[in-house]
């Protein structure tokens, strides 16, 4: 008998199901789905590869170029990245239909150009990042950006090395 | 019997395994709710079945545990072929937050190439990112395995000078 009641229930409630690839899913405010990184706004810091937890995102150094690789596959949507960027580069998306038949189409790509070292010559930071900070710093400091990590460091070591030195006067009883 | 015609005949319907291999059990929800009335998969023809020799598909969740892994490998040779895959979840993708762990092999492409070495041919794959992945991306997938929608993502390299 209440079979016939549930039967009245569900014919005055009517369908429930929902057409799903045939019409558009539910997707609330708060959803967050794939990142998108906007390549005219990024500079490849790489704060957001260093704050991803899953590493999804990676810095891929090769020669002269340096790459941001987005991995979808890896990423658990918590957007650290979106809240880190400096440059507001990252977006997130409502996207979430990423199902791929390959894993090669999972992969996201910004590439960037590297700036070479003044004094050795060797690759470091990109290019962007570089005349990004050399317009916000003193310009007595700008030689020393042009240089890679280490020959910076030997720079400076070379000006402390050449630095007066004093000596405490000793104390009685001490 | 012959691997396309077998293929062919999957148009029809689907049996599906849920394959879990060390998983949160976020994915594991997630792939319950799909099989719900209120997203009702049985329209695609789709039914969760309870044994791997009576399936089609293994919707395998989790990044594959050393725990799991003799089990896992036990479960995909016990389907017949074709065997289909849905790796569901950032882990089972690409290992999610575990993909550099000691106990976890770190998602289905390791584990499909470690099956490979061990005579055992997948047939066809479908990844479906999330963390977890919605039930409606669940759908997606499988609706992307059976041709009904196509596969939207597509590998990018941008260049960000100028």
């Amino acid at each position: 008998m209440s079979f016939i009641k549930i039967l009245g229930v569900a014919l005055s409630r009517g369908r429930a199901t929902i057409r799903y690839p045939l019409e558009p899913p539910l997707i609330t405010p708060y959803f967050r789905g794939r990142i998108e990184i906007d390549p005219s706004k990024c500079v490849g810091c790489g704060a957001c590869a260093r704050i991803c937890p899953p590493k999804a995102i990676e810095i891929v150094e090769q020669g002269d170029k340096l790459a941001i690789r987005y991995f979808v596959g890896r990423c658990i949507f918590c957007a650290m990245c979106f809240d880190v960027c400096p440059q507001s580069a990252i977006e997130v998306t409502k996207d979430f239909e990423l199902a791929s038949l390959t894993l090669e189409d999972l992969y996201d790509e910004v590439v960037h150009s590297r700036r070479r070292c003044s004094v050795c010559g060797e690759p470091y930071l990109t290019t962007k990042l570089v005349d990004r900070v050399l317009q916000s710093i003193a310009p007595e400091l700008r030689e020393r950006l042009e240089m890679c990590p280490r020959c910076r460091r030997e720079s400076v070591m070379k000006v402390i090395a050449r630095a007066r030195i004093r000596y405490a006067e000793p104390v009685e009883g001490g | 019997m012959d691997l396309a015609k077998a293929l062919s005949r999957l148009r029809r319907s689907l049996w599906v395994f849920h394959l879990n291999t060390g998983s949160c059990n976020g994915c594991d929800i997630e792939v319950l709710d799909a099989l719900t009335p209120y997203f009702d998969v049985e329209r695609f023809g789709i039914k969760l079945v309870a044994s791997p020799r009576h399936a089609d598909v293994a919707l395998l969740t989790g990044p594959i545990t050393a725990k799991t892994l003799p089990k896992v490998v036990k479960a995909l040779q016990a389907m017949p072929r074709p065997r289909l895959v849905v790796a569901i979840g950032a882990c089972a993708v690409g290992g999610g937050i575990w993909f550099d762990s000691y106990s976890v092999l770190g998602g289905f492409p390791q584990l499909e190439r470690l099956l490979r070495g061990l005579g055992i041919e997948i047939d066809g794959v479908v990844y479906v990112p999330g963390c977890p992945a919605r039930p409606e991306a669940i759908i997606y997938g499988i609706t992307t395995l059976l041709g009904v929608t196509q596969q939207r993502i597509r590998k990018r390299v941008r260049s960000a000078s100028g």
